[in-house]
Order: C-alpha cells, then structure tokens, then sequence
C-alpha cells in the first residue's frame, strides 16, 4: 500500500515509468497478502477544475477522519488510540480550511451544494483516497493488525499530501497556496507519526 | 461522473514480473527501491534494493534517477 502511494508520489515528480509490486514483500516470498479493497487505484487525475478538486479534497478529508475515528475506537492500547484520534480531529479542521477556500474563491457564504454537486456524486456515501468506499475499508480492517491499518493510513497521508501539492501548485491565488502549503506540511506531520508508530510496532 | 474518474491507476507489477525484469536488466538501468521503514529493510529486502522510507521519499528524489524505470515495494 505504502508503494502504490510511493510510486504515485514518482509520477507526479516525473519519473516516465514507476511501477509498484503488487503484493510487496510478502508477495514476493510467496504469501497472499490481502489488500484493501480496490487496492489497485491510487493517484488524483491531472486535469481537474480547482473547485472540484477542493470539493473532492473535503470529501476525502471526512472519509479519513471517519475512518481513524473508527480505528481510534477499535485500538486496545491508550497511544494508539489517542494517536487516531488527534489525527481524526485534525482531518475535521482541514475540511474547515478547503471550505475557506472555496468561499474565497466563489464569494459564496454557503453553499448547500458543496462538495458533492460539483463532482455529482451521490452523497451518503463516503470515499477514501484511490476512490475506496469507506465501509469496505472499515470492514477490511477488521481482521487487521494494528501494522496494516498504520500502512494503509501511511498512503492515506501519502496520496493527501500528493494532492495538496498538485492543487497548490493549480491555485493562483496566494492565501490559497498557503492554506494548501499548510495543509501538506499538516500531513507530513501526520505521516512522520503514522511511520513512527509503525516503526516502533516492528521492532 | 463517478468518484473513479478522479483517480488514475499507479501502474502495478507482479512479484514474478519484477523477479524476471531483476535477472534480465543491469542493476545501472534501473531504480529499485524499498519505501517502508528502516526496521522493516533490515529484516529483508529485495536484492539491490535502495532504502528510502515514503516518509522521506519527496526529499530525497534526487538519489534516484527518473529517468530510468523505478519498481518500488
């Protein structure tokens, strides 16, 4: 999962051809490894509309601050917990921040259309990165160790910084490029903890 | 429109694709990298694998060549 994200990150830098394996290393040495549903997608098509990609940022920021809350509930250990659910709190303020933008650039106060209209998406149904249905992934990690749900959340954070790259270098206006800047170092961090919490599980 | 029309697919190799590609191409020809963690690397990796956990892979492009084909794992 961390290779799809990883080679996405490739592409958009301009590496011609990025292949991730399918399976990783446990594939490799001959063990099924069982992915998230709809594993095989990954990264954010180039030519969309700034608006679009800000309604589909929100969208994805609420189906990644349900699913922690959901995994912070799900964790035994008191770190674990608090750990999803900072993140959990964080993805509920940045979704505050694309709306921001959204109003400033189309002047409106609300907007009871946003985000679904714009991408004419049912609502309801909510999304993670790579278009996965948030139910499915909650379903799948169920049977999970604590270490695939870290590594699924690691290119969770991958593809969101991915996207706040892309979008902040499409914006023209300033503050927007800032909220944007903003809102991937915000990843970053989160990204540095999920790995960290990661590494500490295999050691 | 449907939600996957925001989302191109990363293109995927199979364990026995890059097996094959690994003895048929020069090891200069190619980028292979290893994009979990320290900890994980150590405990095995791929032969010839490079080391460079996703975490840090933004900062660290220039160790890598794009111009040549990249698998990572």
């Amino acid at each position: 999962m961390r290779s799809r994200a990883a080679a996405a990150v490739l592409s958009r830098e301009g590496f011609k051809e990025a292949y991730s394996m399918e399976g990783g290393i446990r594939a490799w040495n001959g063990l099924r490894a069982a992915g998230p549903p709809d594993a095989g997608m990954a990264y954010f098509g180039p030519a969309q509309k700034p608006d679009e990609m800000i309604a589909l940022a929100w969208i994805l920021e609420e189906g990644a601050c349900k699913f922690y809350t959901e995994m912070g509930k799900r964790q035994k250990g008191p770190d674990e917990a608090a750990l999803f659910q900072e993140l959990s709190d964080d993805e509920e303020k940045h979704k505050s921040s694309l709306f921001k933008i959204y109003q400033g650039r189309t002047g409106k106060d609300g907007d009871p259309g946003f985000p679904h209209s714009l991408l004419s998406l049912e609502s309801g149904v909510d999304y993670l990165e790579g278009g996965v249905v948030l139910n499915k992934a909650l379903e799948w990690a169920q049977g999970q160790e604590l270490r695939d749900i870290l590594d699924f959340s690691v290119s969770l954070e991958v593809n969101a910084i991915d996207l706040y790259i892309k979008m902040e270098r499409k914006v023209e206006s300033g503050e927007a490029k800032e909220i944007f800047q903003a809102l991937s170092n915000q990843e970053r961090n989160h990204l540095k903890r999920l790995t960290e919490a990661h590494q500490t599980l295999t050691s | 429109m449907g939600i996957m029309d925001y989302f191109k697919p990363v293109d995927t190799w199979s364990p026995d694709k890059v097996r094959q590609f690994l003895n048929e191409v020069s090891p200069q020809d190619y980028n292979l990298v290893d994009v979990r963690t320290p900890k994980e690397y150590e405990q095995g990796h791929l032969p010839g694998a490079q080391l460079i956990p996703v975490a840090e892979l933004e900062t660290r492009l220039k160790e890598l060549d794009k111009t040549k084909p990249t698998i990572t794992y």
